[in-house]
């Protein structure tokens, strides 16, 4: 019972996930091993298994899962798995983190409903911002999953990786049920937006939090616990204290936001990124994700105001495609550096860590 | 250690094993609860290798086809003993504390 069969073919197409290393030490043993799960040593049914069946969905589930921890490996693994590892793990990070602070401003809304006015170097603002949110399940629906955010970006910092991947799906489960809601119901503002929002800040980073694995490095906790409140303080407060003062014509919309604090983030790195030195390439390859993340959102977004039911403006598109001009050309300056970053890092060594 | 780790060195403390049959052994030992996907077992075998607790024992060809053997190297069985005896001492600790009444049947 020689050659390649169509069990076995099949078999192999799906390993063809695995990055090539990985096969090379494993593929042959892999695919003794599945054949041995399925051939019983009667040769008419062993002929008609070969023939006819295929790799169940589970055991399809379990090479994509081992694939996706090789490729965003962690410690011991190739210089480009790792490289891509900590881009996509700081990737996802950062955008909880965008999650995080809007939570944080729902719970100020909140304090603010009641009476309460935790930022006093914020000017008080019109009535219409302040008042109560409405009782009507999808508005709570939103907030709980807002909430929910703070915790689920600390508990990835702290390394609680299991419990955040659960809150996760639950809270973008939460989010989807809020959107679908208004959608049906015609409540939507942007619904371009809003659902390429869904996709890029809740389904994409919850799928990618498969880089966070046994084998990821720790998180530097502080830096991260300490950018909640200082992107907040830093972004959404002179966001509000415009806002409140009549100025939110010089508002940027969330997108146009994101592409230029992307772009800022570029030209913060720079330097470093021009200079070539070993070891920022990962950083420059986190930006380079976000900017692709942000320039997505940007995109989608437009349509909102090309065909959307309520803002429909010529105007906002010219400021939106020149916030993606700008975002491409920051983004430009660290490129060559993330593209170095997949030879140029070295994994830290494995240690004992069995299982 | 995780539970997986665990079964895969238990299968083999008592000889060398190839793929197929650390998995019927995992099953057979965990009495059906642990049933290893082969892209889940060899995320664990890469690991154990990657540690130094296995090793390639020999191949065998069967069927026209290679079946490699692993074994547990001298690392792997004190690990496994070292986690076999914090195991035990949980599962006292839990049948002790089960045994003995708790503070609402106490109170």
């Amino acid at each position: 019972m020689s050659g390649e069969l169509r069990l076995e073919q099949r078999y192999r197409r799906v390993l063809r996930l695995l990055p090539g290393y990985y096969r090379e030490r494993w593929e042959e043993d892999m695919v003794a091993a599945f054949l041995d799960s399925w051939l019983t040593g009667d040769p008419y049914t062993d002929e008609c298994v070969l023939e006819f069946c295929k790799p169940s969905w589970q055991e399809v589930a379990s090479v994509i899962l081992l694939a996706a921890r090789l490729y965003l490996g962690g410690v011991g693994a190739p210089r480009r798995y790792f490289a891509w590892g900590q881009a996509v793990r700081s990737a996802v990070l950062a955008l909880l983190m965008v999650h995080a602070v809007r939570g944080v401003d729902g719970l100020r809304l909140v304090f603010m409903a009641h009476g309460r006015h935790p930022l006093g170097i914020v000017p008080a603002p019109p009535a219409a911002m302040v008042a109560a949110p409405a009782v009507a399940w999808p508005t709570a629906v939103w907030y709980v999953a807002g909430y929910s955010w703070i915790v689920i970006f600390a508990a990835l910092v702290l390394g609680h990786y299991r419990a955040a991947r659960v809150l996760a799906v639950m809270a973008a489960a939460l989010d989807l049920v809020w959107l679908a809601q208004g959608q049906l119901n015609g409540a939507l503002l942007s619904p371009y937006g809003s659902w390429a929002f869904w996709s890029l800040h809740d389904l994409a980073p919850v799928l990618a939090m498969a880089a966070f694995h046994r084998d990821t490095p720790p998180v530097a906790r502080w830096p991260w616990l300490l950018a909640l409140p200082a992107t907040y303080f830093l972004v959404a407060v002179p966001e509000l204290a415009a806002t409140a003062t009549g100025h939110q014509a010089w508002v940027p919309d969330l997108p146009g936001l994101s592409c230029i604090l992307v772009a800022i983030l570029c030209l913060a790195h720079a330097r470093k990124a021009l200079s070539s030195r070993a070891g920022t390439g990962v950083w420059s390859l986190t930006v380079v994700l976000l900017a692709v993340v942000a320039a997505a959102y940007r995109i989608a977004s437009l349509g909102d105001y090309m065909q959307g039911r309520y803002l429909q403006d010529p105007h906002l598109i010219t400021v939106g495609l020149a916030e993606l001009l700008i975002l491409v050309a920051a983004v430009a300056l660290v490129a060559p550096d993330a593209a170095r970053a997949q030879t140029a890092t070295a994994a830290p060594p494995p240690q004992p860590q069995p299982g | 250690m995780t539970g997986q780790a665990f079964f895969v060195l238990t299968a083999l403390a008592d000889g060398p094993r190839h793929g197929y049959g650390i998995v019927g052994e995992v099953a057979e030992l965990s009495q059906g609860r642990v049933r290893l996907k082969i892209g889940s077992l060899y995320g664990v075998l890469d690991r154990l290798a990657d540690a130094g607790l296995i090793e390639a024992d020999r191949e065998e060809a069967h069927d026209g086809r290679l079946r490699r053997y692993y074994r547990l190297t001298r690392d792997g069985r004190g690990a496994l003993a070292e986690e076999a005896e914090l195991r035990a001492i949980t599962a006292r600790l839990v049948r002790a504390r089960l045994g003995r009444p708790g503070p609402q049947a106490a109170g």
